[in-house]
């Protein structure tokens, strides 16, 4: 049962995304991890069968404590990303805040020179 | 020499509502004959702005706070725009004494040193100094006064200090002295006398939580950047003159 409950919870998301996208709420190349990762609930969900024997191979005897600690570990990487994206973006959001602010003296500058060479 | 290169020196002052002080500070720069006085306001709620330029300085206008740093490297991001060769950056609340630019400004210009940090290690509470010892001993700089907004930059520190990554770091005390150190830059520290701030109070050193978040911050980045020193050490000349 709660293989088919992860299989659909999978494939509303992988819906979600999709309709994200269409909507342009999501970019697409945020989109496409995304995607990925419901179809692989999706997938997952309905062949459970593929971590049991995963999870016998590593000498797991509790299965599904595999697929938590994989999930843990990708929300870990995701959200490692998700820093070092956040880092990129507020550096490049300084430089554009520090760059304005220059032309803006630069225009002011020019515009008081033009306005004393007029008078 | 050093009066010659005054002429191509730009002062860069970041400000944040210091309209009580900021015209006797800019006055006293004037008289020195530096090549322009740069006031970078970050997003000031008084008059500081007016007053700065009826006093004859450039005001760069940021339209959001980008703290001391952010604004310290907006003005040094325009005098590389206006090609000053040197460029000295000092505090609106006038801690600084602008008489010591010249000296300063000396083992830079006759190209002893890129960097010239004006140092004072007397100033300070108990808790400051605290914090030095640990900033230095997590990060392994051994300059006398790693906090000190005074200093002097040549052309070759200022590509540097006005980069990409100089624009990641949120202070400029470490960060900005492990950035010059990991690129070969030569520093030197040069004593300096400091008076107590006229007006208002430190960003940093006034408030239990601001510090904590500091001092995590700042241990952390000189701990990581040490490691990356050492793999790749630079030729490092560290010297210290007297006041």
């Amino acid at each position: 049962m709660i293989g088919i409950v992860s299989g659909v919870l999978g494939l509303i998301a992988a819906v979600t995304i999709t309709v994200l996208i269409r909507r342009d709420k999501l970019h697409i190349a945020h989109g496409l991890g995304w995607l990925i990762t419901a179809l692989m609930l999706t997938f997952l969900g309905f062949a459970p069968s593929i971590f049991d024997a995963v999870a016998l191979k590593l000498g797991i005897a509790y299965p599904p404590s595999l697929a938590f600690a994989l999930g843990l570990l990708l929300l870990v990487i995701k959200q490692l990303s998700n820093d070092i994206q956040h880092s990129k973006l507020r550096v490049r959001q300084q430089r554009i805040i520090q760059r304005l602010s220059i032309l803006e003296t630069e225009m002011r500058r020019k515009k008081k020179a033009q306005e004393e060479r007029a008078d | 020499m050093v009066a010659q290169a005054l002429h191509k020196t730009a002062v860069v002052i970041p400000a944040l509502n210091e309209s009580a002080v900021i015209a006797g500070v800019i006055k006293r720069i004037s008289k020195l004959g530096v090549g322009e006085i740069i006031l970078v306001d970050d997003a000031s709620t008084d008059t500081t702005c007016l007053i700065a330029e009826a006093e004859g300085a450039t005001v760069i206008k940021l339209f959001e706070p980008l703290g001391a740093w952010g604004a310290t490297q907006t003005g040094l991001r325009y005098a590389v725009r206006k090609g000053f060769r040197f460029v000295v950056t000092l505090d609106a609340d006038g801690q600084h004494n602008p008489d010591d630019i010249p000296r300063l400004l000396d083992p830079v210009a006759t190209g002893c040193a890129n960097v010239v940090i004006g140092s004072c290690t007397e100033r300070g509470s108990r808790m400051r100094k605290v914090a030095w010892r640990w900033i230095k001993n997590a990060s392994g700089v051994r300059l006398e006064d790693i906090t000190s907004g005074f200093r002097v930059y040549d052309r070759l520190a200022l590509r540097r200090v006005a980069s990409w990554k100089a624009t990641l770091l949120d202070y400029q005390d470490i960060g900005v002295i492990l950035l010059l150190q990991r690129t070969g830059m030569v520093i030197q520290d040069v004593g300096v006398t400091m008076t107590e701030r006229v007006n208002g109070k430190s960003r940093i050193f006034h408030n239990w939580g601001i510090v904590t978040y500091y001092m995590a911050h700042t241990l952390l980045l000189g701990f990581c950047k040490r490691i990356e020193i050492r793999r790749n050490p630079s030729p490092v000349v560290i010297s210290r003159v007297k006041p």
